[in-house]
């Protein structure tokens, strides 16, 4: 459904700066080590603006928010502004959300349906495609010479979906997403396309403000089920009336497995995550599917549709499976986040099973709800205390689960045996690492090689 | 798209108006005081307890700022409340130990009839300040529309519906009731 954009120069870009020197002391991920300045130095983080997400493929908008020509959504890439347009040829683009005249958005709502972008500094006015069609007293520009169709919005350098998820990036050279998810794309369709509807997005969008590091949440997501049995206690006592399943005594049915930086644990258990929402109906829906979708994509697949698990698309989105809560950690300088969150559902799911999970997103994984409350203050104190000349000198722990890896599963990507295991978080800073390093995408090692089709 | 229906605001007496705020006002206590038991037995069990997310959409957008089918940080009826308040007094509920010190501030309260005998449409606005460990503070500032139900001598709330002027919480979470 998605053309890419032009890839004029309109968007410029500036040859990369010059490094952070001896990131390389910053992490010794052979031996768990890392260094707390990842979470603190301003100069790190400006750097990761240039090369995480000026250069990543990053979630920017689902088809279902934005089915017909004219829908938009204003999101993020990284702290760029960008408007996600539905075209009339059913193809979506999109655009920096600043015009080319003054600098000013061009659009301040949330979402909405537009025929035109309107600039409200000097009613420069851009068509959905970007264009710029005209303006307020435009005889003065034409006395000027102003070429027009040389002002348009600035798009962004790619766009593309997969599965209903669609992808920007602001990097030209930037591989395809197909490349860039790899053989990851294996197990987002145990979520994306478990049911041959696929998903949609419902319940609009619910943001807030976390004052921690963006790389917080997304390595808590990318591996780390541990915290759960720990930190959300409390919400798992009060949603079911007991602790969350120990499910460090399983390791033969869990995995940590990833590709590219982007990782999911899971164990197999097809409904633990969902089971946290305490509603009988989901838990039915998603035990009549599982076989359907064994018959689809497999046994294995077919038991993570609710498991108890997370994944982390690297660098900032994630989401769970079974609580249905999909996020982007958009940063927003070294110490705070900005979250939107979403709810997705599979789109041939009974209403009153939809409903159910848009409440159920909202009790456990949204500012008020039962477990997300916890994870909050958790990130900002783990960001807050690097403030300590002294305190932020001293190294942090990332070693558990050495020497899990498995070679013998079949399965696509790099797995490691038991869900409680940093193996995720480790890759998760090592292609961190390696982008932080690269000056451009052709000298991004290439650690991960896909075994799944990458042409588009 | 109103929790409560849009009736003639018919005003009631004195006596009443006053049993209102001192209702409310109290409410406002038992939650500075997480009093969440006292606090919950204010509800009647029907409650629709209701705070939506904020949209930024333009005027002529016609679906608004909010909605029942939209984002919301509450959609709560009973059993949902009643889960929450069991969150809050788990021991391992470690992101309210120490104890966060809340100011439910509540003003504006303006009753009227509400349709049924014995019900009440209440307006009011509310300030909640939050303070937590050292430094952190929150403030949050909205609207509240309640239907009210005369039980015995005094009243449950039927219906809340919290509008806050933010549409992005400038906070890590919302612990608490407004």
């Amino acid at each position: 459904m998605c053309n890419a954009n032009d890839t004029q120069p309109r968007l410029k870009r500036r040859p990369v700066g010059r490094s952070v020197e001896h990131l390389e002391q910053l992490m010794d991920l052979e031996h768990g080590r890392m260094s707390r300045d990842v979470f603190w130095d301003r100069d790190i983080y400006e750097q990761e603006l240039e090369r995480i997400f000026a250069r990543c493929w990053l979630f920017v908008a689902h088809e279902s928010q934005i089915p017909k020509a004219g829908d938009y959504v204003s999101t993020y890439m990284g702290e760029d502004n960008v408007l996600i347009v539905r075209q009339k040829d059913g193809s979506v683009r999109g655009f920096l959300n600043t015009c080319p005249h003054r600098g000013n958005k061009v659009c301040f709502a949330d979402l909405g349906n537009a025929r035109q972008f309107v600039c409200n500094y000097h009613g420069w006015a851009f068509g959905i495609d970007g264009a710029l069609k005209g303006m307020h007293a435009s005889s003065a520009y034409e006395e000027s010479g102003l070429d027009k169709s040389a002002h348009g919005l600035h798009p962004v350098a790619q766009i593309d979906s997969y599965r209903g998820l669609i992808f920007a990036t602001l990097d030209p050279q930037a591989p395809s997403l197909a490349e860039y998810l790899g053989d990851f794309r294996y197990y987002l369709d145990a979520i994306f396309d478990m049911d041959e509807g696929g998903t949609e997005f419902i319940g609009g969008c619910v943001k807030s403000v976390i004052q921690c590091n963006w790389k917080f949440a997304s390595e808590n997501f990318v591996g780390d089920i541990l915290h759960a049995g720990w930190t959300h206690d409390s919400g798992a006592k009060a949603m079911v009336g007991g602790p969350v399943a120990e499910v460090h005594k399983f390791p033969e049915q869990s995995y940590h497995v990833n590709f590219n930086g982007h990782g999911w644990e899971f164990n197999q258990d097809i409904v633990g995550n969902a089971a946290t929402l305490g509603d009988k109906e989901i838990m039915k829906y998603l035990y009549v599917l599982q076989p359907k979708v064994a018959e689809r994509l497999g046994e294995l697949r077919s038991k993570m549709i609710g498991a108890i698990s997370s994944c982390t698309l690297f660098p900032n989105s994630s989401f769970l499976p079974g609580q249905n809560t999909f996020r982007t950690w958009h940063p927003r300088g070294p110490g705070a986040i900005e979250l939107h969150t979403w709810t997705f559902v599979n789109r041939n799911a009974p209403q009153a099973v939809k409903d159910a999970w848009r409440k159920g997103t909202m009790m456990t994984f949204s500012p008020s709800g039962v477990f997300e409350m916890d994870d909050g203050e958790n990130w900002e104190y783990s960001t807050r205390t690097n403030s300590g000349f002294v305190t932020r000198q001293q190294d942090l722990y990332l070693g558990l689960g050495h020497e899990t890896r498995l070679t013998d599963t079949g399965l696509p990507g790099n797995v490691y045996r038991g869900q409680i295991n940093e193996a995720n978080q480790r890759a998760f800073y090592q292609r961190w690492f390696d982008l932080m390093e690269a000056p451009s995408w052709g000298c991004v090692p290439q650690r991960d090689v896909a075994t799944m089709e990458v042409k588009a | 798209m109103s929790a409560v229906a849009r009736l003639p605001e018919i005003p009631v007496d004195a006596e009443t108006q006053r049993r209102i705020e001192q209702f409310l006002y109290r409410e406002a206590r038992l939650l500075d005081d997480e009093r969440w038991d006292d606090w919950l037995a204010l509800m009647a069990e029907d409650i629709h307890y209701w705070m939506p997310t904020m949209e930024n959409r333009r005027r002529a957008d016609k679906l608004g700022a909010y909605a029942l089918d939209r984002g919301a940080l509450y959609n709560d009826n009973r059993l949902d409340l009643t889960r929450r308040v069991s969150r809050f007094k788990q021991p391992s509920a470690w992101a309210e130990d120490p104890p966060t010190r809340h100011a439910h501030v509540i003003s504006g309260v303006e009753v009227y009839q509400g349709e049924r005998t014995g019900e009440y449409v209440v307006h009011s606005s509310f300030v909640n300040y939050r303070s937590r460990v050292e430094r952190d503070n929150d403030l949050l500032v909205g609207r509240r529309e309640d239907l009210l139900r005369a039980v015995g001598d005094s009243f449950q709330i039927v219906r809340r519906k919290i509008l806050m002027t933010q549409s992005v919480l400038m906070a890590k979470n919302l612990n608490t009731f407004l």
